[in-house]
Formats: C-alpha cells, sequence, structure tokens
C-alpha cells in the first residue's frame, strides 16, 4: 500500500478531465447499423404475416376481420429489438430505425397498428385450395389473434384436449 | 441575568446555528471533489442541502423493533453533534467556556458514537447488529486516540480549561515538541476514522457492502442522523485545527475567522482526497492498524508526562 | 411552506433502489453504466442506496417470477411514499421473451405498480437517462401510438366459430397466453 500509487490513480484521474456526456442537452448520434424501434411501412406492407410469424417474443399479431381487411399489430413492450421482422419481411417494410428514446408511462404508446386492404382473388373472390395435404400445412389461412386481450391464437388440426393440463398458479401477495 | 452567562448561550447558539448551516457544504464540497477525482461531473454544490429537504418530506415509516427508541436516538445523535459545537472554537475562543472542559469533550464525542449503536440495536435486524458490532470494536480502538492527544495537549497546558488546551497546547514545550509532532502523525493517520470516510467508514456509511445500522431508518429520522453526520466532519475538522494547527488564531475577527475556516476547508479537502483514492479496510486489517497507532500514541503521551 | 419546498425537492435528489427480480442481468449492466462517469447520473443528484426504506425510485429489472414476486412485494411496501417505480427493460414492461416459461408470472405490473416503462433488451445507458429525464420532468415523451387505416367503413367482424364449415375437422383451438 503505497502512497505514490494513490497519488498517480488522482493524476491519472484529474488528467482526463470531465469524460461525462452531456446526454439530455447534446444529443448523441448512434452507430451505423444500430437496432432501434421497427417502423412499420404501411404504404409497403402486403400484410404477409411473416413478421408475426417469426417474433421470437410474440410481439406482432394479426388478425383477419374480413375477407378484405387485415389488421396488423405491432406491441412494442416485450420487442427485443432483434430484426428478425425486418429481415424476413418481403417487401422491405419494416425498418429499424435509430430511436432509442422510448420510455414512457403508458405502455399503450409504442403500440403500432396497421389496418391493411387484402385484394381478393378475382376469380373465387378467395385465396386458392392446395390440393397437396404437405402444402396446405404451410397455408396459414385466416388469422384470428386477440387484440382486446393481446394474446396469439393457434388453431391446428389435432386431437387434444380443450381444457389447460395445468391451472393457473396463484400467489397470494399479502 | 449575569452578562457571562448570556454571552456564553449567544456564542453556543452562533456555533450551533454555523455548524447548521456550513455542514452541507462542507459535504458537498466533498461529494463534488470526489467526482473530479474520478474525473466526471458530479451534483451540484448544494446537494445535500436537496437531500436533506427530501428526506424531510418523505412518510415516517415505523418499524424496527422498537420504534420509540428510534425517534430518541434519531434526535439525540443530531443533539449530541450540536452540543459538541457548543464547546469547538470556531475562529473565536470556545464559547461555553467556563461551562465545560476538555473531559465534557471527551465524553460527547463518545455520545456521538455511541447514537449510532443504539440506532443499529433500536432496528434489530440482522445487518444492523452486524454493523454495530464493528462500530463498537472500532469505537473500542479509536476514541482513546482523540483522548490521548487531547490529554497531551492537557498535561502540557496544566489545566483542562478548553481554552488552555484547544491552542495548539501540544506544541507548548520548550525546545523541539516531540510529543506533539507524534501525535501529529498518529492524528493525521486516524483523522479518516474519525469523520467516517473511506478507507474506515467500516460501520456507517457501509451501505455498499451491507446496509448498516441506518438501515431501517427512513425519511426525516434518516435526515437527522445524515446531518448528524455532516455536523461531524466540520466539528472533527475544526477541532483538529484547534488543536494542531493553531497559527494564526490570534489575529483580530475577519482574518482571524476566515483563516480558520480556510484551514478547516484544508483539512475536507485532504479528507476527500484519501476517501477518493483509497479502498475500504476489513475490519480486522482496521483494528491492528489502530492497535499500532495506540502503542506509538501512548508513548507519545509518557513523552509528554516527561516533559517533552 | 415547508412541505412544498420538500416536495419541489423530491425531483432534484433522487435515490434509487435497483431490483433484479430474475432476470438476465443484462439490463442490471446497463444501470452499472449510467452510473459510471462516462454517463454520470449523479449530477442529477440520484445516488444508489442499499435499502429499500432510503429509497425513492425502484428501478425494477427482469419479469416477475414465482419464486421473487414476494420479495418484490416486500420491497415496493417498504419504500415511503412518496414512490416511484421504474420498469426497465422488455421483461419488466411484458414479460420478455420468456413471458411463457413455467416461473415466469408476466411483466412487473402483476406485482406492483408500475410508473415509467422503459422497453429495450437492453436499454441503451442514454434511454435510461432519458427515461429518468422524462420522470422528473426535463424533456418530453417521444413516442406515442401509430394507426394506419387503410379502410374506414364499418367491417363485419366474423367470429372463428361462425367460419368452420359443418364437414370440417377442427377439434383443438389452443389460446396461448401472453
Amino acid at each position: 500500500m503505497s502512497l505514490t500509487s494513490k497519488f498517480k490513480e488522482a493524476m491519472v484521474g484529474l488528467k482526463a478531465g470531465r469524460v461525462t456526456l452531456d446526454y439530455p442537452a447534446h444529443p448523441r448520434p448512434v452507430p451505423e447499423n444500430f437496432r432501434g424501434r421497427p417502423i412499420f411501412d404501411a404504404q409497403k406492407c402486403i400484410g404477409c404475416a411473416a413478421c408475426a410469424n417469426n417474433c421470437p417474443a410474440r410481439e406482432i399479431l394479426v388478425l383477419d376481420v374480413c375477407q378484405e381487411v387485415r389488421i396488423l399489430k405491432y406491441l412494442g413492450r416485450r420487442c427485443t429489438y432483434c430484426g428478425r421482422c425486418s429481415d424476413v419481411c418481403p417487401e422491405k417494410a419494416i425498418t429499424m430505425s435509430h430511436e432509442f428514446e422510448t420510455a414512457t408511462n403508458k405502455i399503450s404508446d409504442v403500440h403500432q397498428r396497421l389496418d391493411l386492404f387484402m385484394s381478393t382473388c378475382q376469380r373465387c373472390g378467395r385465396c386458392f385450395k392446395e390440393t397437396s395435404p404437405l402444402e396446405q400445412l404451410k397455408l396459414k389461412g385466416y388469422r384470428f389473434d386477440d387484440l382486446e386481450n393481446e394474446r396469439w391464437i393457434f388453431r391446428s388440426r389435432s386431437f387434444l384436449e380443450s381444457e389447460p393440463l395445468v391451472d393457473d398458479i396463484k400467489i397470494e401477495l399479502d | 441575568m449575569n452578562p457571562n452567562v448570556i454571552r456564553m448561550i449567544a456564542g453556543g447558539l452562533a456555533n450551533v446555528v454555523v455548524v447548521l448551516l456550513i455542514a452541507p457544504l462542507c459535504e458537498g464540497i466533498l461529494r463534488k471533489v470526489t467526482a473530479c477525482l474520478q474525473s466526471r461531473r458530479g451534483p451540484p454544490l448544494w446537494q445535500p442541502y436537496f437531500d436533506l429537504l427530501k428526506l424531510l418530506g418523505k412518510e415516517d415509516i415505523e418499524s424496527g423493533e422498537s420504534p420509540a427508541l428510534q425517534r430518541f436516538v434519531a434526535r439525540l445523535a443530531l443533539a449530541a453533534a450540536l452540543t459538541t459545537a457548543c464547546l469547538v472554537p470556531m475562529g473565536f475562543p470556545a464559547p461555553m467556556n467556563g461551562a465545560g472542559d476538555i473531559i465534557l469533550l471527551i465524553y460527547l464525542l463518545t455520545l456521538c458514537g455511541i447514537c449510532t449503536l443504539l440506532g443499529g440495536l433500536a432496528a434489530g435486524s440482522t445487518y444492523s447488529l452486524l454493523g454495530i458490532g464493528r462500530e463498537m470494536m472500532t469505537m473500542i480502538a479509536l476514541e482513546p486516540l482523540f483522548a490521548i492527544a487531547l490529554l497531551a495537549g492537557a498535561v502540557h497546558a496544566g489545566s483542562f480549561r478548553l481554552d488552555a488546551v484547544l491552542n495548539g497546547s501540544v506544541y507548548a514545550v520548550p525546545g523541539i515538541p516531540w510529543s506533539g509532532l507524534i501525535l501529529l502523525v498518529v492524528m493525521g493517520l486516524s483523522f479518516q476514522a474519525f469523520v467516517q470516510r473511506v478507507p474506515f467508514d467500516i460501520s456507517e456509511a457501509e451501505t455498499e457492502i451491507m446496509e448498516g445500522p441506518l438501515m431501517e431508518y427512513s425519511g426525516p429520522k434518516l435526515a437527522l442522523f445524515k446531518y448528524a453526520q455532516m455536523a461531524r466532519l466540520v466539528i472533527h475538522s475544526a477541532l483538529f485545527a484547534a488543536l494542531f494547527v493553531p497559527w494564526g488564531s490570534g489575529l483580530p475577527f475577519p482574518l482571524g475567522w476566515l483563516l480558520f475556516w480556510a484551514k478547516v476547508l484544508v483539512i475536507v479537502l485532504v479528507v476527500t482526497a484519501v476517501a477518493a483514492t483509497h479502498a475500504r479496510y476489513r475490519i480486522d486489517q482496521a483494528l491492528r492498524y489502530f492497535a499500532g497507532l495506540l502503542v506509538v500514541a501512548f508513548a507519545a503521551l509518557a513523552l509528554a508526562g516527561y516533559g517533552h | 411552506m415547508l412541505r412544498n419546498l420538500c416536495q419541489k425537492m423530491f425531483g432534484r435528489s433522487l435515490w434509487v433502489y435497483h431490483a433484479n427480480s430474475g432476470g438476465c442481468n443484462g439490463c442490471d449492466i446497463e444501470v452499472l453504466n449510467v452510473l459510471t462517469p462516462y454517463y454520470d447520473v449523479e449530477r442529477f443528484g440520484i445516488k444508489l442506496v442499499g435499502s429499500p426504506r432510503h429509497a425513492d425510485v425502484m428501478l425494477c429489472q427482469g419479469p416477475a417470477m414465482r419464486s421473487t414476486a414476494r420479495a418484490l412485494r416486500c420491497a415496493y411496501d417498504a419504500m415511503p411514499a412518496p414512490k416511484l417505480v421504474f420498469a426497465i427493460g422488455g421483461c419488466a414492461c411484458g414479460g420478455g421473451i420468456w413471458h411463457d416459461s413455467y416461473p415466469v408470472l408476466g411483466p412487473v405490473e402483476k406485482v406492483i405498480p408500475v410508473n415509467f416503462y422503459i422497453p429495450g433488451c437492453p436499454p441503451r445507458p442514454e434511454a435510461i437517462i432519458y427515461g429518468v429525464a422524462v420522470a422528473v420532468g426535463l424533456v418530453d415523451k417521444k413516442v406515442s401510438p401509430v394507426e394506419f387505416k387503410q379502410l374506414q367503413m364499418p367491417i363485419p367482424r366474423y367470429h372463428p366459430s361462425d367460419l368452420r364449415g359443418e364437414g370440417e375437422m377442427v377439434v383443438y383451438e389452443k389460446a396461448e397466453k401472453i
């Protein structure tokens, strides 16, 4: 424990001056490939729901109101900013912007909702039907996620019980 | 009433008011200089005033083992610190000169330490009891050091009166004042522990390691404890300046008073510089350190008895 | 008058208690970054304290888990009023990327009331400072909900059970809780 090492420590600290960023006063530039909040461009979106299928946190919900209208809703609460939605979008309608200042006191402020018009097939008015069962598995068809309660709803063709196997766990918080 | 008594009481009150106003500013200087040494901007100088005002406005939660004792101890802590302020010369001779001597001063300083012990005991949680155990060990090793310094001064001056002792009396021998210089070095090496800063803030400010005795205090009671801590910084620096750095205290009013506060400021800056560059000691390392210093201090007291 | 002064001083000296109730520690490290000299947050008067009884603001990160729900609630109840709760990171705001896992109860707001959300995974230190500045009132918030409608007429809403034909073999519909 020598005294000279303490002097050197103090000198190093003083020589560096003040390294503090003056943050809220001066905005700070971000690196080039920074992934901030995803912005959905409604003009380019075709409503394929590829982003919704690929989101690891299941933050994008899709609801087919009727044949012509599909609602796509991005809830930003759990978004990990991974960028998979923008990577997989075929029309490049999602861009990971450079915005990171997303603090708010109501979490519904980060929602983005798109009501899209889906044009129908000119012959039958409906999406075409595949003949092969393997191809039928790939067609997602109508989606009806629950927008009010913000839940995903699966629909599959298997024989399983409809009751949940495990009840909801109740914790007493007194 | 006797004009002397009125003068004593007015002087005491003036000291108390000055300590109340200056103590948070000294703490603010300490935090700002620590920030400069760590190359960052740090809080504004008035930050401890904001802290104390905010704490006074919070809700007072009664918790811990005995809330009545908690309330009493919080008030006792600040009261003990401010009573000590009445006995300390701050640019003027000590106000309550005829009302106390250095024995009372030693006991009041120990009372400030005991308030921490009682505070932790009143809270009663595991971390508090651990904190006060360490504080007890530190106090046993530490309070004798200051008492020995004051006693050496009393031996040289030949009396226990405050104005005789707190006047640089440790140096008042013909020839080279060996005991005075040895005691200056000893007190300088252990001063950080009296004001409870790193490297010796083992018990009270140990919020980073454990919560310590102050864990269960919230709101106004915590404000009183923090104020007492800040006041102890100023009072100990003033005592150190009056005892060991007395030159220039005989100057007339504005110069002598300003010189005194300049000395206190220099001591606070030295405390800050040491606190910003050191790490905290463990309790066994600190006790070994103080034991060594105690041996040296006793040797200095023996030398003082022989007239050196 | 003293009470008004004390309330005005609340925004200028916030003491922070950090509570991690089961997260991955990514947001922990970002909160630690905020306290370093580069992003120094002590210039706003914010100090990290070790006991919830000394604190004004609780920084929660990590989702509310079955095992730590009670501890989180106790820490919240131990803080003296007035108090604020910040939920930092995607896990605290909405359950995180493991929202459907077995020990996770959900976002932190299922256990304690939250005042401010700072989403991100993990949020940048600047984003955390921005959130604190919004709470204190220095800056305005920058996000607001976005809605884009391509059709504005009343559209009939079809219930899923109306869309099933008679011969179709749809037996299992699993509702996934988010």
